[in-house]
């Protein structure tokens, strides 16, 4: 039986699933049931389904959002639900994370707190110093793409009720309103980029600490993870409980009603169902930081204030708008979000000829996929390097440019060597002439398939001149191993060093490399 | 060493046809006429025969649609009644469904239920009218009140206190001005971290609490507890009060026990306070200390029993021995220890003999929640077509919410 669900409850599912799958329970018919648990974004188990390339049994994103949205369009399809009646695994509220000292910096502890406080923060061009502290620079937030994952979609709706001063009935003249496009793009314009996964924002802003995130949307359980002794911040962090209400993110699981989906499928996904609402099962989900879903189960540490969260709250519950209201809140946020100002670079050496021209073949589809994930006010540039490098595009707009360079892409080949270091650095150069008025992301995505063979600068020259330093220095660069004999370490070190991520891919799997690094922007 | 003694042919054929006759005979004595219902046992094969024999007949099985808030008693009732005597040839299927679904579902014509439970006989009037027409019978054979539960307000004890110093008293009404207040706690209790007064019923078209606090709405409004007119239902004025009150309420939830159970895992931030059942209610009262603190209960002025009747359907497809085995089912439920178990699960029981102030039960446990034996004025059931047109006129003001 195939099981998709939001990776944020990954690892008390692994751990679960792992004892169900060695009990070795049985249908009636006596056919053992094996669950295949695959953890992914909350969007992605939706689109998933819809698309058809996964035919999972069983599905729980972190929401009641997104079976509302996946009912929704297969109704449009099939004029059927998509997914049936559901029940809630565990609980976490939609809180903001922030370090402890500068949640008490704006009031944390003294008054109730919420996105007005979070839109003062942002709007103020002088940061921390309008609040007497300097030495933190500006204010750095971040939620992930409100499309790919739970979490942002509950963000972007929390500051629309926050605009519209209201805690329901979220209406389309809301959406319209000059003022809540205002507050949006006020909040936005703090993002420091984007992202897939809820996860991935929590551990970056334990591990990179304050000088990557003042403050981050994440779930009460993943601020309960940075209390895990394999975290090292600087100071502890806290979940501020907006005063304007938030969302639960409550994990509904619900059987998918499917032609692929049997009697016995169904039969097994109930007895699995039942297990993992058991007591056993849900107070394991517990240490994890969930709330159990069995109200007879009462709270205990780590919910607690020393772990940073507070089991008191939050005060005021959201109510999940209509699919219409849903949809025209994507758009707005499309229209205010912070832009991005992207650099693809990439590989056209020799090697990339290799696997019967697939790798080159599948490079060139990714980067058509990354161009056609983007937004219209995104501004894009190309390089194809060898041992030299070429701009082939340089800051177009993708709204009037997007099929010019598709074709442009399309007509790249492979030969030569490779000059990686001195074509990042020459793509870094340019984006910081660009300076400090360019208030876009700005990001660097590297695809490279093997080692440098041909730059002048050596690769600790070109860390130092790229490295992160949370004021000046701020582009980013993404970097993608492509194929077997790319050097991952290298390309791991200089993603590091500007805070940004390194991913691997081959072909087969680049297309989805390159949608989750247009996650992030 | 002498031989064992022999049997002759003939002896052999002797014994052959007396064994043969004592099958033939049992065989008579316990196979019933080929005419009877199928599912009822009625198998002629020698495998049959021997199961009878041997005791191991086919369990007669019945469906019993039920609404969730007896859910845990009656799970703990099959499991019993399948160990008494009475239950051992017996298959109870229990099949949760809202009161108003099952309705539905029946009129349909779901063949595997053979018994229904509603929480009240709120909607059996309706039920039967719309049966009849259909099958000029009426579709319930036998009908007893399996236990009696009233409705309550349930409030989170913190938010309980500042709500009584504001308004005095918890009514419909008093809910009502609490959910107009455009500052909600603000303006309540000076409390504006505590956001918007949230209050909660079940959905009226699906769950039989929802519609009880339609029918209370309307007896509250017109402070009378009976005689409820369709023309009092379709006054301007009452259509305004009720559309109100809808337009604040949050929620409605297809179940009254899924709706308390969210009440307790999310807390005050879901609800500040709900129109359940008072079993409901009960049922959740020590879970709740665990999660955000105490509950408290409060007793409308207008009130009405849910008196979870059990009706031994009469449809074509319940055969005679169905009918006899959801007969048994219901003596079974109506017997003094299983009544005695209602009481656990916080309902009055519906045996008059068994007694409810005793040591270990909830009224007399849990009275600092503020349970009560003695309730408010009760009010009539109000006829189908008043039923009818509540419904129609709150799916009307729901399309303009």
């Amino acid at each position: 039986m195939t099981f998709t669900y939001g990776s944020e409850k990954e690892e008390w599912l692994k751990d679960v699933t792992a004892v169900w799958n060695r009990e070795g329970h049985k249908t009636a018919a006596g056919r053992t049931i094996l669950v295949n648990a695959i953890p992914m974004g909350s969007g992605e188990c939706i689109d998933e389904l819809i698309a058809g390339t996964r035919r999972a049994h069983l599905t729980s994103p972190a929401s009641a959002a997104f079976i509302q949205l996946a009912n929704a369009k297969w109704r449009a399809k099939t004029g059927r639900d998509l997914v049936g009646a559901t029940e809630n695994l565990v609980l976490s509220p939609v809180v903001i994370a922030m370090w402890k000292p500068m949640a008490e910096a704006i009031g944390w502890g003294k008054k109730p707190i919420g996105w007005q406080e979070i839109l003062a923060l942002a709007r103020e061009p002088q940061g921390w110093t309008t609040r007497g502290f300097p030495q933190w620079g500006s204010f750095k937030f971040g939620h992930t793409h409100p499309e790919a994952s739970n979490s942002g979609l509950i963000a972007l709706f929390a500051e629309a009720y926050a605009a519209a001063g209201k805690t329901r009935d979220l209406t389309l003249a809301d959406l319209r309103r000059p003022a809540t496009a205002q507050f949006v793009s006020g909040i936005e314009n703090a993002v420091v980029h984007y992202g897939s996964s809820t996860g991935f924002f929590g551990r970056k802003m334990f591990e990179r600490g304050p000088g990557f995130l003042s403050a981050a949307v994440l779930y009460e359980s993943v601020v309960i993870e940075s209390y895990s002794p394999k975290y090292a911040p600087p100071f502890p962090v806290v979940a501020i409980y907006p005063k304007e209400g938030t969302f639960w993110s409550d994990h509904p699981v619900g059987i998918v009603e499917a032609e692929w989906v049997t009697p016995e499928h169904r039969e097994a996904a109930k007895a699995y169902i039942q297990y993992l609402l058991a007591p056993a099962q849900q107070a394991k989900a517990v240490p994890y930081g969930f709330r159990p879903a069995l109200p007879e189960m009462t709270l205990s540490a780590p919910i607690d204030a020393a772990h940073g969260v507070d089991p008191k709250e939050p005060k005021t519950t959201l109510q999940v708008p209509s699919t219409e209201v849903i949809d025209a809140a994507l758009d707005m946020w499309r229209q205010n979000k912070r832009h991005a100002n992207i650099s693809l670079l990439l590989d056209i050496s020799g090697s990339m000829n290799s696997e019967g021209g697939a790798r080159i073949g599948g490079a060139k589809a990714g980067a058509r996929q990354l161009v056609e994930a983007l937004g219209d006010a995104d501004r894009f540039s190309l390089l194809a390097f060898n041992q030299t490098a070429r701009w082939l595009h340089d800051g177009v707009l993708l709204k009037e440019a997007r099929p010019t360079v598709a074709s442009t892409i399309d007509s790249l080949y492979a030969e030569g060597g490779t000059a990686l270091y001195d074509s990042i650095d020459a793509a870094y150069t340019r984006m910081s002439a660009r300076g400090a008025k360019d208030d876009r992301i700005r990001a660097i995505v590297v695809l490279t398939d093997g080692e440098d063979t041909n730059s002048t600068l050596k690769l600790p020259g070109l860390l130092d001149r790229i490295r992160f330093d949370g004021e000046r220095q701020t582009i980013r660069v993404f970097t993608i191993a492509y194929g077997s004999e790319a050097k991952k370490d290298v390309l791991q070190q200089i993603a590091e060093a500007t805070q940004a991520r390194s991913f691997e891919g081959k072909p087969e799997n680049i297309r989805a490399v390159f949608r989750d690094i247009s996650a992030f922007f | 060493m002498s031989e064992s003694p022999q049997l002759t042919w003939m002896g052999k054929l002797v014994l052959f046809l007396f064994i043969g006759g004592c099958l033939f005979g049992a065989y008579k004595l316990f196979v019933k006429p080929a005419s009877a219902p199928a599912g009822a046992g009625s198998s002629t094969s020698a495998t049959g025969l021997l199961d009878r024999l041997s005791g191991n007949g086919p369990a007669v099985e019945i469906g019993v649609a039920y609404g969730t808030e007896k859910k845990r008693w009656l799970e703990w009732a099959v499991e019993e009644f399948g160990r008494s005597s009475a239950g051992a040839k017996i298959k109870v299927k229990l099949i949760p469904m809202g009161s108003l679904e099952a309705a539905q579902a029946i009129l349909k014509g779901d063949q595997q239920i053979h018994v229904w439970s509603p929480a009240s006989a709120l909607y059996k009037d309706v039920f039967v009218q719309e049966w009849t027409i259909q099958h000029s019978t009426s579709p319930i054979a036998r009908e007893e009140p399996l236990a009696l539960t009233p409705m309550v307000f349930v409030f989170w004890q913190e938010r309980y206190e500042p709500f009584l110093a504001k308004y005095g008293s918890v009514t419909l009404r008093t809910v009502s001005q609490a959910l107009a207040e455009k500052s909600g706690w603000a303006g309540i209790a000076q409390r504006p971290d505590w956001g918007l007064f949230k209050f909660g019923h079940t959905h009226p078209n699906e769950s039989n609490s929802g519609l009880m606090t339609l029918v209370l709405l309307a007896h509250e409004h017109y402070k009378k507890t009976a005689r409820l007119e369709l023309s009092e239902i379709l006054d301007p004025a009452f259509q305004a009060w009720m559309g109100a009150f809808e337009r604040g309420v949050s929620g409605l939830a297809n179940s009254t026990g899924t709706m308390m159970r969210d009440m307790v895992l999310r807390g005050p931030s879901s609800y500040d306070g709900l129109f359940v059942y008072e079993n409901v209610a009960i049922d959740y009262l020590k879970s709740a200390e665990g999660r955000w603190g105490e509950l408290r209960i409060a007793y409308p002025a207008l009130n009405m029993w849910n008196d979870n009747p059990y009706y031994v359907l009469n449809t074509p497809w319940s055969t005679p021995e169905q009918r006899k085995a959801a007969n048994a089912f219901l003596d079974f439920l109506l017997s003094e220890p299983v009544q005695k178990r209602s009481l656990e699960h916080g309902f009055r029981p519906g045996n008059p003999t068994v007694p409810i102030k005793v040591p270990g039960s909830p009224f007399v446990e849990y009275q600092r929640f503020g349970l009560k034996v003695e309730i408010g004025a009760i009010c009539e059931t109000p006829r189908a077509e008043v039923i009818n047109n509540l419904l129609a006129s709150w799916q009307r003001n729901q399309g303009s919410r």
